[in-house]
Order: structure tokens, then C-alpha cells, then sequence
């Protein structure tokens, strides 16, 4: 059975892609991935509400919707801006009403290091697709502890420079570089103040970019004013941001999304990929968490094993445009999609940069060094300057 | 015949029919803005609320530059605004009542039509107009009017007032359009006859007479377009950002600070009812020359 429906993906996902084979291949993506459920969890402790609190987009509307069907499962979905919110919500009376939540790793990794209860210790037993994770998953720092696995990722990604290849031949070395008047009226940024200023940061030479003092913020606040006089555009959200190229209203993007490449593709313009040499580019990975309290676990640990497969997983990247956590679901992607990613990052244990690098700022101040609130009160400042 | 006056219900009889209304006005705007103003009182530390009582996140409004400059602003697109919509509402609702008075419902009709379709739709549809490869700039190109796009037609605060203009129009035609279609044609007639030019005419008879749905449709966009912060998000780029973008990020993600967003859009709220009303103050006394 297995093999029937990985040769029809093949076949459905190898082909070259347009906006109605995307749209066919996500479809038939859906039904398949329900066959290949097969009845697993028909063991009848299933049904009934599964609370979901999250990203939009990673609950998988397309990909679980037969299997919720068929297991008689009631997803009631909201959905978070960012991941702290499930934090809000969890001690502003969600306890005991939250199941599955959606949490970036940077945020993940600051309620382990806290001991801050939110989110249980998985069964893995109950998940065996976890068994098919990349390698670089499976021992990650920001999802395990003590020998116990908090988080199943689903998608995984950067933020690298997009580019009109019309415009420019490539990325200068440094952001900073941004600010040569060339740049005049082209560049995009996307409205989120950590990933930006951490690039900045980054590039005056902070050594860990997301633990600023004062000084640090102001340093690289002063670095991206300089940049400012070429910023055509604040993207409201990643798709926005590729809107804005594809209209030809900016031709470069910073702190992007390789998936816009693809977008642009379907829309017949030509974007490419890549990041400057020195400054790099930041990594993120979210992960499903089941919350403590959860009132609907045996629904909750049978739909992060069904999103987890293989099949699902695929469809879940291409859906969202990002990069495919378990290793088999790699082989079901087209090329395009695995063009995306470097992939050697996740296979190797540890997830190497994924492990190493950290964005999002505490929320508190510490020290010298400032809270997240000063870093938005300093992106709000640059957007009004 | 002795004209019989409608019996009255009594203050009880008041009381019920207002109850509906009231009651709802109470639950979906009363309840929700008490909340509100109380978090503005209260303290964020860390990922948690504490109910205190401060004046903290008032004293930072009053003291940063940054909040200042960007309400100072968000007034500014507002009046801007409605400065625009209100005299091309009054110059529709004029045509509308006095010159295409048999087409008036399907001048009407189609003003409405556009409200039909999704606010997003409408700013993005403003996009495609605005932009840089965009209709108006493709037109002028194509005319030979213009070399290069004209970048500040899109992505800068002439870009938020152009939209708002245009997304707001149709709800400013409203209230002007109702107060025109009680003056009589006799009015204007009559004045005309005794020798009253075009301009005078409209300005001691029309305007005076239409003026409850004027000061309606001011508050209207004024406050729609202050309160606003998706359009300057879409198509307001690096320059067009606006006080509700700002109390926006105060609701969302790390670093989010819900007392501060609290009294920053109490504070909004207090300066833009504080204009509102200081302009209907004005309205009136210009009213009585």
C-alpha cells in the first residue's frame, strides 16, 4: 500500500510545477495521506475535540482533514501571532483547555531552560513516526532535556536575501552594505524587529546577536537607520513581502524566504536565493508540543504521528514552503522544494546552526542586556524615522 | 379634527425598548473598553500581567518623542483624510441630489458595491493602481508623460491618504447624501431667483442645511482613518506607519507589552473624540455667523 501511494506521489510531485499543479498536487497530497493512515488509530479512543494553538498553516488543514474526518475529530484551531502567546493563553485560563501547540525552537528552548510548565514530556512510544526524524532532530538542544523529548518539529528554514537576478548580480558581504544608494527605493524588509535587528547586530560585529545591551541595540538600531534611506517597503508577512517583489514595487528582500522564489516562479518572475558572504543569515524550526492538561491527549498524540508520516510531512512542507523534518518525506518533495534547503544541516546530529544559533531575545531584561521590548520600541523607531 | 398625539409609553415603556440596544452597546463596547482601560493600569514583567495600579505606561506616552511624533501623525493622515473625503462626499451627494437625481439610486447602488467586496481586496486593488509597474504609472509611461514611475505614489503616506480616500468615500457619501435628500429643490430655487450666485447659495443654504450629515461624515473618516493600521501597513511602507501599527505590536509576539497597547489606545481614543468634538464646536459657531 505504502509503495503504491509514494510511486503515485511520485509521480504527482516530480512534475514541473505551475500554480494548478501545486494546487492538484496539494489535493491529491491530501487524499493520499489519508489512505496512508490506513486505520492506524482506529482503535476507538479516538474522537471527540482536538485544541489546537499555533502558527496558522501548522495545523494542516489540507493534509489532516480526511483524518480528522475519519477518526471523528473536531480540530478547534486559533492561532497565535507568536509563540509566547501560547504562554499567555495557557496562564490566562487556557490550562486544561490547550492540546497540541506550535512553538518556535528559540522560544522552546527559553521555557526548558526556565523549567516554565507549559508543555509535557512526549511519549515517543505513542509517535513512531518520530523514529523517522532527520537526525539533527532527534538529539536537538531546543527539544530535549534530561533525556526526555519535548517537541516533534514539522518544518524547519532560514531567512536569506531575495533578489530580482535582473537588478542584481548577487548580495553584498555585509547588511550594512545595504546602505549604499544603489539600494535607493528597492529594498523589502519584513516587519519583525528581532529578525532584523539580529542581522544588523550581527553585522556591526556583535558577538551574540540576540543578547544586546543598550549600547549593542543602539549600535545596530544606528546601522539599519542607514539602510533606511533605500527601504521601499515593511512586507506585512513573508507572502506579502514576495508580493511586493513580484509587482516589481522593491528587488531585494532581506530576512526573506526561499519559498518566495517559488511563489514568484508560479507568478512568472524570476527571484533567486542567497545570503552575504560574512553576515550569514539566521535559521528557525517550529515544532508541535502537547501542552500540560491537556484534556484530549490519546486525539493529540494520534494527530502529531499522522502529521509526522512521511507523506504528510511532505505535504505539509510544500504546503507552507519550508523544509521537510523527517527524512523520508524529503524523497517525496519535488526538486524544487528540495533545492530550497540545506539539508546537510539537519542530517547531521546536533542540527548544527539550528542548535547553535539563537534570535528571538529574552523577554525580560537581564543585566546589561535588554528585554524584547526594548528591541521593539527600537524597530518601531526605525519604522517611524 | 384634533390631531391625536401618539400616547406615550411611559418611562418604564422607554426604558424596555431601550434595553436591546443598550445592552449591547454595554456587552460588545463597554465591557470590552472598561477591560481596556483597566490593563492600561496595569504592569507587564516577563510573559505576565500584573494587576497593579500604575500610571507608568501613561508617563512613557507623555515623555517619548517616539509615541509623540507617531500621533501627531496619525492625526495628520486623519484630518488629511477627511479634509479630502468629506467635499468630494458633499460634491456626489450635490450630483446625486440635484443634478442626476433620476440615476441617483444607481449612482448610489454602485458606490455600495464597492463595500461589498473585501476591505484587503480594496487596499491591494489600490496596490495594483499605485504601484511602481502599476496602472497610473504604466498609463503616464505609455502617454509619454513620464520617464521613470513616480516612487511616491506608492509605499508613503500619500499612498495611505490616497487609499483611505478611496476606501472611506463610500461610507462618507452616506450620512450627506441622507441630510441632502431632506432639503427641498424650492430652497435653492427661490434663492436663485432673488439672485443668489452658485456659490453663495451653497454656502448659506446648502451646507448650513446638509451640515448634520457633514460633521457625521468628518467624524466618520476621521476616526476610521486615524483608528486605521492595515492600510498604512500595506501600502504605507518605511513612511506611512501610524499610531495603530504601533499599539499593534504591542498585542503581538516576544517583547509585546498589552498595558502599554492598553493606554496607548486609550490615549488615541481621548485625542481623536478631543478633535471631534473641538471641530463640531467650531462647526456650530461658524454655523451661527
Amino acid at each position: 500500500m505504502n509503495d503504491m501511494i509514494k510511486q503515485v506521489l511520485d509521480n504527482r510531485l516530480h512534475r514541473p510545477m505551475n500554480r494548478r499543479r501545486f494546487i492538484q498536487g496539494a489535493a491529491g497530497l491530501t487524499t493520499l495521506t489519508v489512505l496512508g493512515a490506513g486505520g492506524a488509530f482506529a482503535d476507538g479512543k479516538l474522537g471527540g475535540p482536538l485544541n489546537f494553538f499555533g502558527y496558522d498553516g501548522e495545523q494542516g488543514p489540507n493534509v489532516t482533514k480526511d483524518f480528522l474526518a475519519k477518526n471523528g475529530i473536531q480540530l478547534n484551531a486559533a492561532f497565535a501571532g507568536a509563540a509566547d502567546e501560547t504562554l499567555t493563553r495557557f496562564k490566562t485560563g487556557g490550562r486544561g483547555s490547550m492540546d497540541i501547540m506550535t512553538m518556535n525552537k528559540d522560544f522552546q528552548r527559553s521555557i526548558i531552560d526556565a523549567k516554565v510548565e507549559l508543555f509535557q514530556p512526549l511519549d515517543l512510544s505513542r509517535i513512531p513516526n518520530a523514529a523517522g526524524l532527520f537526525a539533527g532532530f532527534k538529539d536537538a538542544n531546543w527539544l530535549n532535556r534530561d533525556g526526555k523529548m519535548y517537541g516533534v518539529p514539522m518544518i524547519w528554514g532560514d531567512e536569506p536575501c531575495i533578489w530580482n537576478p535582473a537588478k542584481w548580480n548577487g548580495v553584498p558581504d555585509r547588511y550594512t552594505d545595504f546602505a549604499d544608494p544603489k539600494y535607493k527605493g528597492e529594498i523589502v524588509l519584513l516587519d519583525d524587529p528581532f529578525g532584523n535587528i539580529w542581522l544588523f547586530a550581527k553585522s556591526v560585529g556583535v558577538k551574540d546577536p540576540s543578547s544586546l545591551t543598550k549600547a549593542d541595540l543602539d549600535k545596530a538600531v544606528a546601522a539599519m537607520m542607514t539602510i533606511k534611506p533605500n527601504v521601499a517597503a515593511i512586507g506585512a508577512s513573508l507572502g506579502d513581502m514576495a508580493d511586493i517583489m513580484i509587482r516589481g514595487d522593491a528587488s531585494m528582500g532581506l530576512g526573506g524566504w526561499a519559498y518566495q522564489t517559488i511563489i514568484a516562479k508560479q507568478k512568472g518572475t524570476t527571484l533567486v536565493v542567497g545570503s552575504p558572504k560574512i553576515d550569514d543569515r539566521f535559521f528557525w524550526s517550529d515544532a508541535y508540543t502537547i501542552a500540560i492538561d491537556a484534556p484530549n491527549l490519546d486525539n493529540a498524540y494520534a494527530f502529531i504521528d499522522f502529521i509526522t508520516a512521511p507523506e504528510s510531512n511532505a505535504a505539509l512542507a510544500t504546503e507552507l514552503g519550508s523544509g521537510a523534518t523527517v527524512e523520508k518525506a524529503y524523497d517525496l518533495l519535488t526538486d524544487d522544494m528540495k533545492k530550497l534547503y540545506d539539508y546537510s544541516i539537519v542530517r547531521q546530529p546536533g542540527a548544527g546552526i539550528l542548535s547553535t544559533q539563537t534570535v528571538v531575545p529574552k523577554q525580560e531584561a537581564s543585566g546589561d542586556i535588554v528585554g524584547a521590548q526594548a528591541w521593539v520600541e527600537a524597530w518601531q523607531a526605525f519604522k517611524v524615522a | 379634527m384634533i390631531e391625536q398625539r401618539p400616547r406615550s409609553s411611559g418611562r418604564g415603556g422607554v426604558a424596555l425598548m431601550l434595553a436591546p440596544g443598550s445592552a449591547f452597546y454595554l456587552l460588545f463596547f463597554g465591557v470590552p473598553m472598561l477591560s481596556l482601560f483597566v490593563l492600561s493600569f496595569w504592569h507587564a514583567e516577563g510573559f505576565d500581567l500584573i494587576p497593579t495600579f500604575s500610571l507608568e505606561n501613561y508617563g512613557k506616552i507623555a515623555t517619548s518623542t517616539l509615541y509623540q511624533v507617531i500621533l501627531m501623525r496619525t492625526i495628520g493622515v486623519g484630518l488629511v483624510t477627511a479634509a479630502i473625503t468629506v467635499p468630494l462626499a458633499f460634491a456626489l451627494s450635490y450630483l446625486m441630489r440635484f443634478v442626476f437625481e433620476r440615476r441617483a439610486q444607481i449612482i448610489l447602488q454602485l458606490l455600495l458595491i464597492s463595500l461589498f467586496s473585501g476591505y484587503l481586496v480594496r487596499i491591494y486593488a489600490w496596490r495594483t493602481i499605485l504601484g511602481k509597474q502599476g496602472l497610473l504609472n504604466s498609463t503616464l509611461g505609455w502617454l509619454g508623460l513620464i520617464d521613470h514611475p513616480m516612487d511616491f505614489l506608492i509605499f508613503s503616506k500619500f499612498a495611505v491618504i490616497v487609499t483611505l480616500v478611496g476606501l472611506l468615500l463610500p461610507l462618507a457619501v452616506l450620512p450627506i447624501y441622507s441630510a441632502m435628500s431632506n432639503i427641498s429643490r424650492d430652497h435653492l430655487e427661490i434663492a436663485s431667483d432673488l439672485g443668489s450666485r452658485r456659490f453663495y447659495l451653497v454656502r448659506t443654504i446648502l451646507v448650513p442645511m446638509a451640515m448634520p450629515g457633514i460633521t457625521t461624515s468628518f467624524a466618520f473618516t476621521f476616526l476610521l482613518a486615524a483608528g486605521d493600521f492595515v492600510t498604512p501597513n500595506l501600502v504605507g511602507g518605511s513612511q506611512g506607519i501610524m499610531i495603530g501599527n504601533v499599539i499593534a505590536d504591542q498585542f503581538r509576539g516576544t517583547g509585546a507589552n498589552w498595558p502599554l497597547g492598553a493606554a496607548l489606545a486609550f490615549v488615541t481614543v481621548c485625542c481623536v473624540m478631543l478633535i471631534v468634538a473641538a471641530i463640531n464646536r467650531v462647526v456650530r459657531w461658524v454655523s451661527r455667523w
